[in-house]
């Protein structure tokens, strides 16, 4: 009796559970499974070279070579059964790849000192400016004073007239 | 010590670098944004109309359907994206968006590719039923032609050719942990984006 009660408990959980499974198994067809880990690591370094600053224009590049490496994984995915053919190509998604992975490592360096040299800029300016407007705001203060002692200086005195 | 007005310019540069300062925290830093994709399906001229050839919803064997379906990315990043075509019928759950679950319809094909921030990306969708067959008031669609490739159907079937629908979902790639998800994250919120099509498939069928 407490086996077939087993025996119901697991097939239920089978039962939630295959489909989830299956869900999983689809949704990795593609890029090529063997091909994920290069997918994915070129992926993150064109993150992090945009997330260290570089400019639309230099994502772009990257982004063309990461969507030919799609292309042209999906055409060896869709040839018909020529195992030579099928392993040019994925060596060209590979070389291709490791392009856009050296591209991206480059550029995150490049743009990372860009944005930091932009940084430093953009505050050293802030200090200079503070400086002055200060100087110009003494200066002013000092021809303001000075214009006011020459005016006190300019006054007559006249009698009064009846 | 300092005279009462080198004192008082002291003050104004202090005052006057903070403001500076601040100026340039807010040039220099980029503002938060809301994240999130939008995804499209056109009609035969680009427009949200003709999704049907001549009008009709009631699809038959060989009928090209002219489609274009699209997708923008602003999530402030490059994306890695995937529309899942789905094929369903009127019984079969749609994408549930307060879950983030995606359909269990079956997956007929899918579309990838690499996005960037501020991007659309949109491309033809033409489609046809190349092979149904009727048995018993209901039909089946075996085999579908997308861009000039066939797709085999896993068996779905409708009372009469009513309510097919194609579903099209947007999945995003993560790469912490390497899984293409349904949808993707904003903040600790997990949001989806899915258009269907309804259609009936009620003439030139095989009987």
């Amino acid at each position: 009796m407490l086996r077939i009660r087993w025996f119901l408990v697991i097939c239920i959980v089978l039962a939630i559970l295959l489909p989830l499974i299956a869900q999983t198994v689809t949704s990795a067809s593609q890029p090529t499974e063997e091909l994920q880990p290069q997918f994915s690591r070129a992926f993150v370094l064109v993150r992090r070279a945009e997330t260290a600053g570089a400019t639309h224009e230099e994502v772009t590049g990257l982004v063309i070579l990461l969507n030919k490496a799609l292309q042209l994984d999906e055409e060896a995915t869709r040839l018909p059964g020529s195992d030579a053919q099928r392993a040019a190509l994925l060596a060209q998604v590979n070389e291709t790849l490791g392009r856009a992975e050296t591209e991206a490592t480059r550029l995150e360096v490049t743009a990372s000192q860009r944005t930091f040299n932009n940084k430093i800029v953009a505050y050293v300016t802030g200090g200079v400016a503070a400086l002055l407007a200060t100087i110009a705001y003494a200066y002013g203060g000092h021809i303001w004073r000075r214009y006011r002692i020459k005016r006190t200086f300019q006054m007559r005195i006249f009698p009064k007239v009846k | 010590m300092f005279s009462q007005s080198r004192r008082n310019l002291l003050v104004v540069f202090l005052t006057l670098l903070v403001i500076f300062e601040m100026v340039a925290y807010v040039t220099t830093t980029p503002r938060p944004r809301e994240q999130f994709f939008q995804l499209y399906v056109l009609g035969a001229n680009r427009l949200l109309s003709d999704y049907y050839p001549n009008d009709d919803p009631n699809i038959g064997v060989a009928d090209l359907v002219r489609w274009y379906v699209g997708a923008t990315d602003l999530m402030g990043s490059v994306q890695l994206i995937a529309i899942r075509v789905k094929l369903g019928n009127q019984t079969i759950r749609p994408p549930d968006d307060l879950q983030a679950q995606p359909s269990p319809a079956p997956l007929v094909t899918e579309f990838w590719r690499f996005i960037q921030d501020n991007e659309t990306w949109e491309i033809p969708f033409f489609w046809q039923i190349v092979n149904a067959d009727t048995l018993g008031g209901s039909t089946r669609i075996l085999e579908m032609q997308i861009n000039n490739e066939t797709y085999q159907v896993p068996g779905l079937s409708a009372l009469d050719g009513h309510n097919f629908r194609v579903i099209l979902e947007l999945w995003t790639w993560e790469p912490q942990p390497e899984t293409l998800q349904f949808g993707w994250s904003s903040g600790n919120e997990r949001r989806v984006a899915w258009v269907q099509v309804w259609f009936n498939m009620t003439s030139s069928a095989r009987q």
